[in-house]
């Protein structure tokens, strides 16, 4: 192995290693450890078999094949912000009605308590 | 006529001039005021209250309309056929209440819109122009805060699907088209702002996002043909 595949091979370990980590510590909620063991695994293999990009490249006819771990890391980069984007609205959404929510309970909650002060 | 009704009030910092508007409006009408204190970070809840409103508190900033959803829903909890909405700083004059009211009262409508669209700069009157076009509205002042809501609309209005309607202008109303409620504009008079000046209108960033969130829902709002 040359030693750029000693980088990339470093690389993808470690990534991988981190993400396995951060699951198995619960740092990383399960449903979002099932994106990102799938994407640990990719960087992990494709770190020590930087060739398979070559492959991929020669076979699909793309003449620069380092371009592709490139590309495919953007796209699902793009997926996975968008993806967090509409969680985020719903989230949203829930927290402005949790707040109306609450400012409403507090509402009856102050009537009710100066209602049994008043009938003492 | 408005012991059926709930006059909402948003209020952010209005600690200047809720007062004035709560007293003017319950010295006009007798109606109960709701004030929703959009998590102000000075007197305005407990002014609000001496001046005799109902004042519900957010624990969060959630802007205008959040504050404005929050009154809703209690309206329908509380059993109100009607709401009003006023701004609290003091531009919707208490003496045009019950011309606003009275076409949702008397079932014309199912919201009635206070339009005054001889205020506003040439700068507003052109963005007026432009997202009327984009959202297929067909209202003169579609900034108005000042309205009167039936039933069916605070219903409409309080449920999920409304949410996230950020401004209460384009995407309230497209909103209410697109599930076929009626609006009726009444021509009001107006006061200049009496204290403050406009949020939205403040600089020039805050007026292009502005534009731009308006028109984006405006447009994926549009009532179908």
């Amino acid at each position: 192995m040359s030693y750029v595949n000693w980088i990339s091979a470093t690389i993808g370990l470690l990534t991988a290693g981190l993400i396995f980590y951060l699951v198995r510590r619960d740092h990383l909620h399960t449903r979002y450890a099932l994106w990102w063991i799938p994407v640990a695994i990719v960087m992990a293999i494709l770190g020590v078999f930087p060739q398979i990009a070559d492959w991929i490249g020669r076979t699909l006819g793309i003449s620069y094949p380092p371009v592709i771990p490139l590309l495919l890391g953007l796209v699902a980069m793009v997926v996975k912000i968008l993806v967090m984007d509409i969680e985020r609205s719903r989230n949203e959404v829930k927290l402005t009605r949790l707040v109306q929510r609450v400012a409403i309970l507090e509402k009856r909650l102050e009537d009710k308590l100066s209602h049994s002060d008043k009938t003492d | 006529m408005f012991q059926s009704a709930l006059i909402l009030i948003p209020a952010h910092n209005e600690a200047a001039s809720v007062s004035a508007v709560v007293r003017e409006v319950i010295r006009r009408t007798g109606c109960r005021v709701v004030v929703i204190d959009d998590a102000s970070t000075d007197d305005t809840a407990v002014i609000a209250r001496e001046a005799g409103a109902t004042v519900l508190t957010l624990a969060v900033q959630l802007g205008a309309w959040g504050a404005l959803q929050a009154g809703m829903r209690f309206a329908l909890q509380q059993e109100y056929r009607f709401v009003i909405t006023m701004d609290a700083d003091g531009q919707h004059e208490a003496r045009e209440l019950t011309r606003l009211f009275a076409p949702v009262y008397n079932g014309l409508c199912d919201v009635s819109i206070g339009a005054c669209t001889s205020r506003g700069s040439k700068m507003r009157k052109i963005a007026w122009v432009f997202l009327k076009w984009i959202s297929g509205l067909s209202m003169e002042d579609i900034t108005s805060g000042f309205r009167a809501y039936n039933t069916a609309a605070i219903r409409l209005l309080a449920g999920r699907d409304a949410t996230l309607l950020e401004y209460q202008d384009i995407g309230v109303l497209a909103h209410l088209k697109r599930n076929a409620l009626a609006i009726a504009e009444i021509q009001v008079e107006m006061c200049s702002r009496a204290s403050g000046h406009s949020r939205v209108y403040s600089s020039w960033l805050m007026v292009a996002y502005y534009m731009v969130q308006a028109s984006i829902l405006g447009f994926s709002k549009r009532a179908r043909k």
